[in-house]
């Protein structure tokens, strides 16, 4: 029984991971960059929807688009104004120049709001539904529903809009997609822009459970590269199966071995399937 | 013959600058460790500059070379200077050990990898307490002082050491450049598989690379605990403060150049400490700020890296000695 | 750029009043009572930036109450008036970068004594450079090692980890025996750190004493975003009360894990984010009743306290009141020493017992320092969280109100 409800919890956990780490793979399957400050993003959703819920009473799950909407036009702002200056630069100093946006946005988060832990208090947090001996969280079913949403929103866009194509394209082959009369420059904005979204949409729907301040971001980014990676850079169904994975490894390790040790196991299953398969699960072999 | 005239004064200035500090005061501590994390981002540079794989989990090694030295000094009286040739040795393993599973793998794939495998080293740390000691970290004792036991009541052989670390770890550097192993990689970096077809063993040369690099930077741990006197897993093991600060301090300064570590570090050190001094009794959160705008500017202004600034000045110089 | 908190203007009056005086009443002393009207600098090194800013923060808010009260009050009398001004500066979360902190002051700033840093890695750092030099470092640090090393220039106000691990499990027999309750199973969870694990230590040997059953003892890492697994192995352990050790997110979330699998046995908390605002903030009327042992409480002597909560509106949280409690003593032992000398300052403070002032808000209201430093005074106290305040309820002789025991 307790490893059904381990495996439920994990994959509950891990559907919100995946939302969070989406928008990392979606910058890289576009532009081929590693944002270290893409954790920054889900705390920065998290402030936002911690003022939503705090100052107009809104539920901060209910925030959440609100969440996305701020970090889409910070995004738009960053990569017009940063990333893209460095699209050409060696690849380290792009990773080094987003080590310097994580290190900006913690500290103008700690400049602006200050160094308090904020929680918000709402009335699901501390129900459960009960299935027979198993117990399934509310916040984390809350939390769950809202992430798959959000991804079937994401799938919808990328299938079947103009600029869903047009990105894709991008993606394959920008060279061409320039020839074809796409703005590459502005589907890098979007890119870039619609994954730190979703990365704060996710920060949104973990407030019920997560405590949000400046520095919350640093919980998360090992664990968002570790999602990524492990279902395959710049694959968006790998982010996926990623999140899903690390989820429930961290879940099941709980339930064999100290608890202390889950993120010791987490990574050595990491390692040993990048042993294996050096692209990731779902990822394509480049 | 020529060229050794400006390197020599190099070394005799950086030779003479301690004597000037106060031998216990704060400048000569931060010149040490300015020393120290040039020396750190060199021995990363094998790796990193020469063998071109970004790795972001250097303090794995580091670590277990502060450890190694400061754990037979508690438990054995063994002489840290002995020590840290066993922590280089462990450091070494450590570095093979994790280079067998990720050598294959490419790009980013690689420096996540390796960014991961510190964090295994740091839980490891954490958790194996009746080795480590554990979370609440380790103490270097206060031994008497003499220079076998590499005990001094003065900061200033620590500067004296630390410069010659830097000189040792940037020869090994320059000599592999250089050498063979140097073109070998080089001919990596451009075209592996060209490589490969002309017979160079690809994995052999990278391999080699990268235990260089840990056993290096392991020694440099042990340094690195003699001055610092307390650290914890969460000092040496650290992703953020080691592993990606002294890719940072290589990568600012000029990645795959023997100058780069050392402008790298010259530049992020004391700029972090000045921030710290001016800024921090202020907002909180405000010199970190300042120091994380600072760092985005460099980076867009250089992004080769500040090693640039020397070469376009260079030039400059000799457009003007050719005018004249 | 260090913050000064006196007004350098009056500084200046008061330095040439001084130098006046002496010279008409006895110019020989006159070069000394020049020395001691300058103000006395005191460091202060607190982790203002990264995940222990807020605790850096409140202490920080604590000790410049203290520095401008005193100031404000005349300075240190017997210095002839000398203003304290307080040089602060982030440690950030890196010991290293705390110790270069602590030689910097020292060097540059030629500081009398240093207070901090709150996170005991932290501390023992400084210390190290603190040693060597010969400058008392005060703190409110609880790990064991601190005051267990022989340092002759360390001196910790409040009771160790160890011991208050032991008051948080004694404490908890002791309430439910006078309730009614005898406890033999209990879980103890805490995050892995320096402060869980000494904490952790101590309830266990406690636990070993008194013969109670350890029915779950764990270790988690800094920084889990899910307990459940934690909450799962605790139901299924029988446990009759529950001790985790731990900051604020983690203690939130076990409590609401708890609620969500209808655990109802009492949490008795571990201090830190048990005891402050932010915990009731986050869990409303679940915080109510929750227990958590404090290693000092506001309302020990709320006629301090409440000038804390008039100028930074909210109660005065444990640790800013341990460095509020640690200045007023360094002052008391500057005073006394009528020197601003670092080596004399030490002396001052080495075996001395300092009463009045902030000491009132300290259990035994008093501050003794023995041969190794520790403040032998200090016991900790067991807390209850009652309509967002924090209510002392043990040992009975301190206690502001009656422990409440109905799970």
């Amino acid at each position: 029984m307790s490893f059904i409800q381990a495996i439920l919890d994990g994959l509950l956990i891990g559907g919100v991971y995946a939302v969070i780490s989406i928008g990392l793979t979606l910058a890289y399957g576009v532009m081929g960059i590693v944002n270290f400050a893409q954790a920054e993003f889900l705390m920065i959703g998290m402030f936002v929807s911690w003022f939503a819920w705090a100052y107009l009473g809104l539920d901060p799950v209910l925030a959440a688009p609100l969440s996305f909407a701020v970090a889409f036009a910070l995004g738009w702002l960053v990569q017009g104004h940063l990333i893209s200056h460095v699209l050409k630069a060696p690849s380290v100093a792009q990773i080094f120049l987003t080590v310097g946006l994580l290190i900006v946005l913690e500290n103008g988060a700690l400049l602006a709001f200050g160094s308090q832990f904020r929680s918000v208090t709402t009335s699901y947090q501390t129900m459960s539904l009960s299935l027979g001996s198993l117990f399934v969280s509310v916040p984390y079913l809350i939390a769950f529903a809202m992430s798959l949403a959000c991804g079937l929103a994401l799938w919808w866009f990328m299938r079947t809009s103009w600029f869903g194509r047009a990105m894709r394209a991008t993606a394959q082959n920008p060279m061409a997609a320039q020839l074809m009369g796409i703005d590459t420059a502005l589907m890098y904005k979007m890119a870039f822009a619609l994954g730190v979204g979703l990365t704060a949409f996710g920060g949104a729907v973990i407030l019920p459970y997560v405590t949000v301040f400046p520095g919350v971001g640093g919980q998360f980014v090992v664990l968002m590269f570790t999602v990524v990676v492990l279902g395959g850079l710049g694959s968006v169904a790998g982010a996926v199966v990623g999140g899903l994975a690390v989820g429930v490894i961290q879940a099941l390790s709980a339930l064999f071995f100290p608890i202390q040790l889950q993120n010791l196991i987490l990574f050595l299953v990491f390692i040993l399937v990048l042993a294996v398969r050096p692209q990731g699960l779902v990822g394509a072999s480049r | 013959m020529k060229r050794w005239i400006p390197i020599a004064v190099i070394v005799l200035a950086a030779a003479a600058v301690p004597l000037l500090l106060n031998p216990t005061g704060y400048w000569i501590r931060v010149f040490t460790f300015t020393l120290l994390f040039a020396a750190m981002a060199q021995a990363w540079n094998l790796i990193g500059g020469l063998a071109n794989q970004l790795s972001l989990g250097h303090a794995a090694f580091f670590g277990i070379g502060a450890y190694t030295s400061t754990i037979l000094l508690l438990k054995f009286g063994i002489s840290p200077w002995l020590g840290m040739f066993a922590g280089g040795a462990l450091g070494g393993v450590a570095a093979l050990i994790i280079a067998i599973p990720t050598m294959r793998l490419q790009g980013h794939y690689f420096a996540l990898a390796t960014l991961a495998f510190g964090e295994v080293a740091r839980v490891i740390a954490n958790v194996w307490t009746s080795l480590t000691g554990g979370p609440v970290g380790l103490s270097v004792p206060f031994v008497p002082p003499g220079f076998a036991a590499y005990s001094f009541k003065q900061l200033l052989p620590h500067a004296y050491i630390a410069l010659i670390a830097l000189i040792i770890v940037t020869a090994i550097f320059e000599v592999i450049r250089r050498g063979a192993m140097g073109y070998r990689l080089r001919a990596i970096r451009e075209n592996a598989a060209a490589a490969e077809v002309i017979g160079i063993d690809t994995t052999k040369v990278k391999l080699q690379t990268a235990v260089i690099s840990g056993v290096l930077i392991a020694m440099l741990g042990t340094l690195y605990a003699q001055v610092a006197v307390f650290f914890d897993p969460d000092t040496v093991f650290n992703a953020m403060s080691i592993s990606i600060r002294v890719a940072l301090i290589a990568i600012i300064g000029g990645v795959g150049t023997a100058i780069g570590p050392i402008l790298g570090a010259l530049f992020i050190v004391p700029v972090e400490e000045l921030m710290n001094d001016l800024f921090s009794a202020g907002a909180a959160g405000l010199s970190q700020l300042i120091f994380g705008v600072i760092l985005i500017v460099v980076i867009l202004w250089r992004p080769r890296g500040l090693v640039t600034v020397i070469e376009a000045l260079r030039t400059w110089l000799r457009g003007k000695g050719a005018q004249s | 750029m260090s913050k000064t908190s006196s007004t350098r203007g009056g500084i200046n009056r008061r330095t040439a009043l001084a130098g006046t005086a002496s010279l008409i009443a006895a110019p020989w002393i006159s070069s000394t009572a020049r020395a001691q009207a300058k103000p006395v600098n005191i460091g202060v090194i607190m982790p203002l930036s990264g995940a222990n800013a807020q605790f850096g923060i409140n202490s920080r808010n604590g000790i410049e109450l203290v520095a401008d009260e005193i100031n404000a009050a005349g300075g240190i009398r017997s210095l002839g008036g000398a203003k304290i001004n307080l040089i602060v500066a982030d440690s950030t979360s890196t010991p290293t970068t705390a110790g270069t902190v602590a030689q910097r002051m020292i060097s540059q700033n030629e500081v009398t004594a240093i207070l901090g840093a709150f996170a005991s890695s932290l501390t023992i750092a400084i210390s190290e450079v603190t040693e060597r030099r010969d400058i008392p470092l005060l703190t409110m640090s609880f790990a064991d090692q601190i005051t267990g090393r022989g340092y002759k220039n360390i001196f910790q106000v409040v009771a160790k980890a160890s011991a208050l691990g032991k008051a948080q499990l004694d404490y908890t027999v002791a309430i439910a025996q006078a309730a009614g309750t005898k406890i033999d199973k209990i879980a103890i969870m805490y995050e892995d750190t320096a402060y869980g694990t000494a904490q952790a230590e101590g309830l266990r040997a406690a636990a070993k004493a008194a013969n109670i059953q350890l029915v779950m003892d764990d270790a988690y890492p800094l920084g889990i975003t899910d307990t459940t697994p934690l909450i799962n192995k605790l139901r299924a352990s029988g446990a009759q009360a529950v001790f985790p050790v731990s900051y604020l997110n983690d203690s939130l979330l076990l409590i609401r894990t708890m609620r969500q699998q209808r655990i109802t046995i009492p949490a008795i908390g571990g201090a830190a984010g048990y005891v402050i605002p932010d915990f009731e903030k986050g869990l409303g009327e679940f915080a109510e009743g929750v227990l958590s042992i404090a290693p000092a409480n506001y309302d020990l002597d709320t006629s301090l306290t409440d000038r804390f909560r008039k100028r930074f509106g909210y109660f005065m949280v444990h640790e800013a009141l341990e460095h509020a409690v640690a200045l007023d003593v360094l002052v008391q032992a500057i005073e006394k020493a009528k020197s601003a000398k670092a080596e004399d300052v030490t002396l001052a403070l080495r075996g001395a017992k300092f009463t009045g002032g902030w000491t009132n808000a300290m259990t035994g209201g008093a501050v003794q320092f023995d041969n190794t430093g520790l403040n032998v005074a200090s016991i900790p106290v067991m807390v209850q969280w009652r309509k967002k305040e924090l209510v002392t309820v043990w040992p009975k002789d301190v206690a502001k109100g009656a422990a409440e025991w109905k799970f």
